[in-house]
């Protein structure tokens, strides 16, 4: 990680994120090129294709090594998604394995030291989040028709504080993609840029004379933080998932 | 593993009593360093995992649920003001209304997780607490 952007001696811990075009391509006046973004979703997307596909190439009653652990992780996200929206919710499974799979894989890859971190663009988190919305918006409507509204005039409320808690619901609602998508790349933004301070500070340590006999311990504090790292990395996917189910099961039964 | 493998070439329903009652041994002795495992496997680790994952997830959900209600109130407000000239009132209530939203938001939440985890305990939760009040 620290060796990337060690420009005269002071690392720059933003330097990671820096979207460079790798292959550039103008699409009708939009700058639509093929970045290091682009690759590392190509990457991602060849990683879980290629993975479920060697994985379940035998499709063996009992599994070997990587047929489980592919078959863990549908099985992961398939008791997520009936937990949380009954066996209907089962339609919704292709949506949200490709997110889990999608997310967390780019979040791992970003732990591999010089790699990109998709997830740490906010566009990308919120281009994510708007789908998620998009969808429950469209099968709310879809599925309920008007009664969707339903969902921001909760029962049982007084009829002269009602356009004040409807108002209220309406800007919940609203809310969700930005949560939603801020969450992600907040995280994974503000734990790359930890990484990279604390990696910093080793070397500077190091070149300040009788200080760098300190330096092993920003090295402990950095180890420490990519175990952490790991963890948010899997967290967040898992988080990102579990209230995309929770906003399709709003979507399917309006009116908590 | 401590079972070596029964490799006598005995083809079946001919075995001998002894390597009968051998075997019989064998899987009750397996039985019980399973069991053994997994009671101590259930002392600290799977169950305990499980809810500190859901509770660290429900933690980073929190904060950001409460912030996006704010900012999404905020910028509503902002925008409405722009737009009808009323520089700061309607900013002021919609940040406010966005701060209701936001504490709306994680009394849902909230609501939530303790629903589900006392599914999951199958209402175990909370016994340690009037247990505790007897004494």
């Amino acid at each position: 990680m620290a060796s990337e952007g060690a420009s005269g001696g002071m690392p720059d811990p933003i330097h990671q994120f820096e979207i460079k075009r790798l292959i550039p391509l103008d699409l009708f006046g939009y700058d639509a090129s093929f970045t290091n973004s682009s690759l590392f979703m190509v990457i991602a997307v060849a990683l879980i294709v290629g993975f479920l596909l060697f994985a379940i190439r035998g499709r063996a009653l009992v599994p070997n090594r990587t047929q489980s652990l592919a078959e863990t992780a549908y099985e992961f996200v398939a008791n997520m998604t009936r937990e949380g929206m009954g066996e209907q919710g089962m339609k919704f499974f292709p949506l949200i394995f490709t997110l889990f799979m999608f997310i967390f894989t780019l979040n791992m890859l970003g732990m591999i030291p010089g790699a990109f971190t998709v997830t740490s663009h906010v566009v990308v988190t919120a281009g994510l989040a708007v789908l998620v919305f998009v969808t429950v918006l469209i099968i709310g409507f879809a599925k309920n028709g008007l009664h969707f509204l339903k969902l921001f005039v909760p029962s049982g409320v007084p009829i002269y504080i009602l356009p004040l808690v409807t108002l209220i619901e309406i800007i919940s609602f609203l809310s969700r993609p930005v949560s939603h998508s801020v969450r992600l790349f907040a995280n994974m933004l503000a734990g790359h840029i930890t990484l990279k301070v604390f990696a910093g500070f080793i070397i500077m340590l190091l070149g300040a004379g009788a200080y760098g006999a300190i330096a092993p311990l920003p090295l402990l504090g950095a180890v420490a933080l990519t175990a952490l790292e790991f963890l948010v990395a899997f967290l967040q996917a898992y988080v990102f998932t579990m209230l995309t189910i929770m906003y399709l099961n709003d979507a399917l039964h309006p009116g908590h | 593993m401590p079972d070596k493998r029964n490799g006598e070439g005995v083809g079946r329903g001919e075995i001998s009593p002894a390597d009968k009652a051998n075997f019989e041994r064998r899987v009750g002795d397996l039985g019980k360093q399973l069991d053994e495992a997994r009671s101590k496997q259930a002392e600290n680790e799977p169950e305990d995992s499980a809810v500190r994952a859901r509770g660290m997830a429900y933690g980073l959900r929190m904060a950001s649920e409460l912030v996006g209600a704010v900012l999404v109130g905020g910028v509503i407000g902002y925008v409405l003001d722009q737009w009808l000239g009323t520089s700061p009132w309607l900013f002021l209530v919609f940040f406010l209304l966005g701060f209701a939203a936001g504490v709306l938001n994680v009394i849902r939440g909230f609501t939530r997780l303790q629903a589900e985890i006392k599914e999951a305990t199958r209402g175990d939760i909370g016994r340690a607490l009037p247990d505790d009040e007897d004494d």
